[in-house]
């Protein structure tokens, strides 16, 4: 066994005394192989007001220190790729400023700069698709992924209202051999404990707000135009699933859902007559000279299928134009 | 109809800007909420070459549940069945909002890509695909110079 570098030991020791359990140090043969802690920015000890990380794997080769060790993070939290590369630029810069001496205690401090000045999540809540700004009220899992409180409400109580369905389906000796209903995070599936009455007062993203209706560009318009083509060759060649039925696809089938929004929108919206024409929702509306395949006219597809349930008969009874 | 979720128009935005690979969603010109997708076969299996035709429909609760997804082009697969529909965990149980319409997708042209014949939706592909899987192949790529080769 080589004798240890008395500088590597130091290093270890020191960072053992003062990171405690936070630090990791891989020994083989009592020799430190690799030292990996995960960083986060500095807010004293809130916990709670970090919501960015990253994991920090230093692997020491033999004649650390004088050559560099191998750096590499892992398991970024809340950070954009860009800054990713910045700081492992920097990082780069540092293992050569500091050749020949212990360098760890300086690469921590500096990814944790970094994580300081951008501790606010970038990219976007996985929910709603629309960033992190000021104003917008978010939370940070266990997990350390971010939502705006309002969206991870949103998920939260409809999980556990698919959980309250799908219960109710089980014959009762069943039921109580089910594990209870587990909040879980949208984006690792890792099981969370969040109150959900507090998060759904939280108001609904900034930036979602201020986004932009929505409008068919001529370019929708000319994909759309393709597609239609495309279906009606593959009609032609009968290619298609059920290609005896001349109106839309069972997907497409009228709903009482589609009946009770038109139903509902009636007594306050004095254009219902005109909507429920283009959207073919009333009788007679949905008529066979509006259903071939590339019609402008053709019949809205409007319902929500419903024949998902493996045994049953989907589209029965419910198709709209006959 | 409600006004139409920012979440839905920003994936159908990016959609356009950002287009996958083999894959194309475009909103029907009557609902925003129905998408009119063709997913491409993929390379080396034996739906390559093909353009398969799929509807998309996203639910009210959107992103909170699931859309739903079918097939039209009719395909040769264990795990689609002959009304086009599909046997896929994140369509039903393992829905997450995370998840978007560019994933689901994805997750569709993988499972051509690796059919499951042990988890079948069409019992008898999935019963052939199994006991002689050589002849199932030739069936599905003989279905997709059929049905959903464009020429």
């Amino acid at each position: 066994m080589t004798t240890m570098d008395e500088r590597v030991t130091d290093e270890v020791e020191a960072l053992e005394a003062i990171l405690l359990d936070d630090v990791v140090i891989k020994r083989v043969d009592g020799v430190p192989q690799a030292i990996e802690t995960v960083v986060h920015p500095s807010t004293g000890d809130d916990a709670d007001q970090q919501y960015v990380c990253v994991t920090l794997e230093v692997k020491l080769t033999p004649a650390y220190p004088d050559t560099s060790p191998d750096v590499i993070l892992r398991n970024p939290r809340g950070l954009d790729d860009q800054l990713l590369s910045s700081i492992n630029s920097q990082i780069k810069e540092k293992l050569s400023d500091c050749l020949g001496q212990p360098v760890v205690f300086e690469l921590i401090e500096l990814i944790r700069e970094n994580l300081t000045e951008s501790n606010l999540p970038s990219g976007q809540c996985a929910i709603c698709l629309y960033g992190f700004v000021d104003g917008d009220v978010f939370i940070k899992t266990q997990c350390y992924h971010h939502f705006h409180s309002h969206c991870l409400a949103s998920h939260l109580t409809a999980g556990e209202r698919n959980y309250q369905e799908e219960l109710e389906k089980l014959p009762h000796w069943q039921r109580s051999q089910t594990p209870p209903y587990q909040q879980s995070c949208p984006v690792c599936r890792s099981t969370v404990s969040c109150d959900v009455d507090a998060l759904r007062r939280a108001p609904p993203p900034v930036e979602s707000l201020a986004a932009p209706p929505f409008c068919l560009t001529a370019e929708l318009k000319a994909l759309q135009l393709q597609m239609a083509a495309l279906l009606a060759r593959q009609v032609a060649k009968g290619g298609v699933v059920c290609p005896g039925d001349s109106g839309p696809p069972p997907l497409t089938i009228t709903t009482p859902a589609a009946d009770d929004e038109a139903a509902n929108s009636s007594p306050n919206d004095p254009q219902d007559g005109a909507k429920s024409d283009a959207f073919g929702t009333r009788n007679g509306h949905t008529s066979a000279e509006h259903s071939s395949p590339g019609s402008p006219r053709r019949p809205a597809y409007r319902g929500p299928y419903r024949g998902f349930n493996r045994r049953g008969k989907p589209g029965r009874g419910a198709r709209g134009p006959r | 109809m409600a006004a139409l979720p920012r979440r839905i128009i920003k994936e159908t935005q990016r959609l356009m800007q950002e287009p996958v690979p083999g894959i194309s969603a475009v909103p029907s010109e009557t609902n925003a909420r129905y998408f009119h997708v063709i997913v491409t076969g993929p390379e080396d299996s034996p739906f390559e070459g093909g353009l398969f035709k799929l509807e998309l429909f996203l639910p009210e609760d959107y992103p909170m549940s699931a859309p739903k997804v079918r097939f039209i082009t009719k395909i040769y697969h264990p795990n689609i069945d002959r009304l086009g529909r599909i046997c896929l965990d994140i369509l039903k149980d393992k829905w997450s909002p995370a998840l978007q319409i560019r994933t689901v997708l994805l997750s569709i042209q993988a499972l051509l890509s690796a059919p499951n014949p042990d988890d079948p939706l069409a019992n008898d592909v999935a019963e052939l695909w199994k006991v002689n899987e050589s002849e199932a192949i030739r069936n599905a790529k003989e279905w997709t110079r059929r049905y959903a080769m464009d020429n």
